[in-house]
């Protein structure tokens, strides 16, 4: 299954992910970070000790002040970039699935970030019992040559079981070595929250941006009368007599929830993004994303 | 507030089972979602804006028990009492007439029909006014126009049931009168339905409530009885008489002939459902008796299975004919049975001794009293004027009438005839379109029977209907069988007698014995007896007359005791039966419309939530 077309992924390759912090991780890469290394960006200088590499030491300074100083330089470093995907049995639903839009801005994130030179994890929650091998293949993905294996790994992520969005999230934070850009990729309805994930990614220093993915029934349901719904994660069975004159307080009360959440985000410096499943993906990716100056 | 059927309120167990239907769950469609927890928010929501929030939930509930206690409180018919605004006029008519003696209601028809109306005058606010009527052969005003119930009370339990027809027409006459111009006024009728056709009150609109009795028909009852002459032995005295049973099941019963209450023949019978049969006995009688037939069976209606007939053995008829010279009109009373014929060219006496004169195509110099029949005469005290008619032609006749029996007057011309108008004594029997060609009637105690054309200005008198109607008229204008025919009345019909002699009192022995004075109106020369409203052989001294007539119901209506659940008013018109009185306040119907509209909002609610 191919999850981007070719115009999108030659359209994305222009793109490069925008961080607002310093990588901080310790693989030489192509973004700037605060460590001190070779590249050719003056940052500072110091005073030299016994041992410091001749090479580095300023000439010019000595000869005016006759006092040996070094001069330092930026190191470049690379950019961690995770997506956090939610792989649980709710992402199933909707038509089109949940589960494939997600996959399919999971598939452009990671892209990106590949092009970027950038490391891509992508995380799938909950665990699925014979998929550790895909899933950890598609841990520290690097390198654009990778990005066809990076597809074909990504597309055989399945969604089943039921999820914990504040466990996965917390883990995932403190799995990082290095803080980076966290992108997730969930319907957040999760009876727990999302609250406790999202603080800890952003309290690991993250740069978070989180897409809400719901599908079109869910916003307007197209089923009325005396229903008994049951939960397709938990099992949760809930009675509810629904008619067409309810139908406006529902989509109020998903109008709250969604407002809620980005409240939350907004208030954490998180960006936020709402999409049904048949947005088009051009439209999330293209416009908002980039609007949100989550790449440019 | 009262309840007319608060036996109703017994239907007030289904709440319970309404709240059961609730208790039980409902069945739902299930479906799998991505998620509940929306539609747990969702839930939450609405209940935190609902201020009513477990009213709300059970609205279809208190719905539904508001529209079943609405129902129930309909079926249980309140109305309010005595806050009228206005006295209501009721008029009660109390069938009185024999087949309310009917037994399949315990006691009686009558006393059922009595229970009823005293229900109703419980039941009467204290500002209506009420009218009590016996509707029997006559109608009596039991109680007039009053608020008292006791008065009320006393007046129907004085009613009682008679063995006479009903004569519903003349009550609803007099009902109708009473309530003119009373918009409140209703008229209850209390009766078995056991009445002829009424349809002159077709279009009338009376407000009548008709409360019916009756459970069944069982009855067995004897409608017809006549005797005459064998036809095929004068010696002997033939009795007709027809049995209908009027129950949906074979009957038997023995038919009991007697001459004088000595028994004659029994007949063991076996009767069809609704089947009429006629029964002939043949018997010799020396002297003038009395016939009865009896029905031994134990039916419902015990009035019917008996009646009686006073048989008079034929005397010859003195026949005088005055004629100029009619040979077939006097062949033909020759001929005609009982008849002694004496022929005179004209007549210059009152013919006393005679008991009937011919007059054929003259006019007499005195006029005859004894009865008449004329040809071609014209008597100034019988019409105002005449004038001559050219061949009229004879457009109509009634067969019904006694005179035309087996008379048929195709193929009759007439050449002339008088034309005259009809007086009020007579009825016309023959008609031509400009005139009555021959009349009936009787003028003072005199029977007159007039033909308006000379016989032998006809092709009459070659028929053979000619000599037939001869021998109908001898028959019609015979004073004995006049009698005859007289002693023999309908219960509630008077019994008229016409004195030979001047009689002061006169003394009535009814059937069960007791003997009761009658009055005598001497001037008129008749003697009127109107108080038959029981059947049997009733005797009556006058002087030195003795006469023994009989009283009968012969009434096929009233021994058709199949209850009615309607009466019918003409061809369109019908009142049906009501069990319980329609009270004037009753509140259901507005209680009904309130369970529709409850009804209709809760359907209405019902499919907004789930639609």
């Amino acid at each position: 299954m191919s999850l981007l077309t070719a115009d999108l992924l030659r359209r994305l390759e222009q793109f490069q992910l925008l961080a607002a912090r310093r990588a901080k991780s310790s693989a030489k890469g192509e973004r700037r970070s605060r460590a001190r290394g070779q590249s050719v960006e003056f940052a500072d200088y110091r005073n030299y000790v016994p041992g410091d590499d001749f090479r580095y030491l300023d000439w010019n300074l000595y000869g005016r002040l006759e006092r040996l100083f070094l001069k330092l330089y930026e190191e470049e470093r690379e950019l961690p970039v995770t997506v956090f995907l939610d792989a649980s049995e709710s992402m199933n639903f909707g038509e089109p699935r949940k589960f494939d839009f997600a996959r399919q801005a999971a598939a452009a994130v990671g892209y990106v970030a590949l092009c970027g030179f950038d490391r891509v994890t992508v995380t799938a929650f909950p665990e699925a019992l014979g998929e550790g091998a895909v899933r950890g293949a598609l841990r520290s993905v690097r390198g654009r040559k990778s990005a066809i294996q990076f597809f074909r790994d990504l597309s055989q992520v399945t969604a089943q079981g039921t999820a914990n969005l504040n466990e996965a999230l917390r883990r995932g934070a403190l799995a990082a070595r290095q803080a980076g850009v966290a992108v997730v990729l969930s319907d957040f309805l999760d009876p727990a929250g999302y609250e406790a994930g999202l603080t800890a990614l952003v309290g690991r220093g993250f740069q978070v941006s989180a897409v809400q993915i719901l599908a079109p029934e869910e916003v307007n349901p197209g089923v009325f009368g005396d229903l008994r719904l049951v939960d397709a994660e938990t099992g949760h069975e809930q009675e509810v007599t629904f008619g067409r004159y309810r139908l406006s307080i529902y989509q109020q009360t998903v109008g709250n929830f969604c407002q809620k959440l980005r409240e939350f985000c907004q208030s954490r410096g998180i960006n936020f993004f709402t999409a049904t499943s048949d947005t088009r993906l051009e439209q999330l990716l293209l416009k908002q994303l980039r609007e949100a100056e989550v790449w440019g | 507030m009262n309840f007319l059927s608060p036996v109703a309120f017994f239907f007030a167990a289904a709440i319970p089972v309404v709240i059961l239907f609730y208790l039980l769950k409902r069945k739902r469609i299930v479906r799998l979602v991505s998620s509940t927890l929306l539609w747990q928010k969702f839930l939450a929501e609405t209940q935190a804006s609902a201020p009513f929030q477990k009213l709300r939930h059970n609205w279809l509930l208190i719905l539904q028990i508001l529209l079943l206690i609405l129902a129930i409180l309909a079926l249980s018919r309140p109305y309010f009492s005595g806050k009228t605004s206005g006295g209501r006029l009721e008029v009660v008519i109390l069938d009185a007439s024999a087949s309310m003696q009917s037994a399949d209601e315990a006691p009686t028809r009558f006393e059922k029909a009595r229970g009823e109306a005293l229900k109703l005058v419980d039941a009467m606010h204290d500002n209506d006014q009420m009218v009590v009527l016996q509707a029997g052969a006559n109608t009596e005003v039991k109680q007039s126009a009053t608020r008292e119930k006791a008065a009320l009370r006393r007046a129907l339990q004085a009613c009682k049931a008679a063995d006479t027809p009903t004569r519903l027409k003349e009550a609803l006459k007099l009902a109708e009168t009473l309530i003119q111009n009373n918009t409140a006024a209703e008229i209850h009728l209390f009766s078995d339905g056991a009445v002829t056709a009424m349809e002159e009150f077709e279009n009338s609109g009376l407000p009548l409530v008709f409360h019916p009795v009756g459970q069944r028909a069982n009855n067995l009852g004897i409608t017809t009885l006549d005797v005459r002459a064998n036809p095929e032995n004068a010696a002997q005295r033939a009795v007709f008489t027809s049995v209908v049973n009027y129950s949906t099941n074979q009957q038997q019963s023995q038919l009991e002939f007697r001459l004088d209450g000595e028994l004659v023949e029994v007949k063991s019978l076996t009767f069809a459902p609704r089947e009429t049969s006629p029964q002939v006995f043949l018997a010799a009688q020396a002297r003038d008796g009395i016939i009865s037939v009896r029905l031994t069976t134990q039916d419902d209606l015990a009035v019917d299975n008996q009646a009686a007939i006073v048989s008079l053995l034929p005397q010859p008829v003195k026949v005088l004919l005055v004629t100029p010279g009619n040979h077939l009109l006097a062949r033909a009373l020759r001929v005609a049975p009982h008849v002694n014929l004496s022929v005179s060219a004209a007549l210059t006496d009152p013919a006393a001794g005679f008991d009937v004169v011919v007059l054929d195509n003259l006019e007499p110099t005195v006029w005859p009293n004894a009865n008449v029949l004329a040809f071609h005469t014209a008597n100034t005290n019988w019409f105002a004027g005449w004038s001559q008619l050219e061949t009229p032609a004879i457009v109509d006749w009634k067969a019904t009438h006694p005179l035309l029996r087996f008379v048929n007057f195709d193929n009759v011309q007439v050449n002339k005839a008088l034309a005259v108008q009809t007086p009020t004594w007579a009825a016309s029997i023959v008609d031509a379109p400009q005139t009555a060609l021959i009349l009936a009637g009787e003028l003072g105690r005199q029977r007159i029977v007039w033909v308006g054309f000379d016989l032998l200005e006809s092709s009459w008198p070659l028929r053979i209907s000619f000599p037939i109607f001869i021998a109908n008229a001898v028959e019609w204008l015979n004073p004995a069988a006049i009698n005859a025919s007289q002693l023999s009345v309908q219960a509630g019909n008077p019994f008229r007698l016409a004195l030979t002699e001047n009689v002061d009192s006169a003394q009535v022995k009814f059937p069960d014995g007791t003997v009761r004075a009658c009055e005598v109106n001497a001037a008129r020369g008749e003697l009127v007896f109107g108080d038959t409203s029981r059947q049997g052989t009733y005797r009556l001294t006058a002087g030195a007359n003795e006469v023994v007539f009989c009283v009968n119901l012969l009434d096929g209506n009233e021994s058709d005791t199949t209850p009615k659940a309607e009466l019918n008013f003409g061809k369109y018109a019908k009142v049906s039966g009501t069990t319980v009185r329609r009270a004037s306040l009753e509140i259901w119907r507005w209680i009904a419309a309130g369970a529709l509209a409850v009804l209709m909002f809760e359907w209405w609610y019902y499919h907004r939530r789930t639609a």
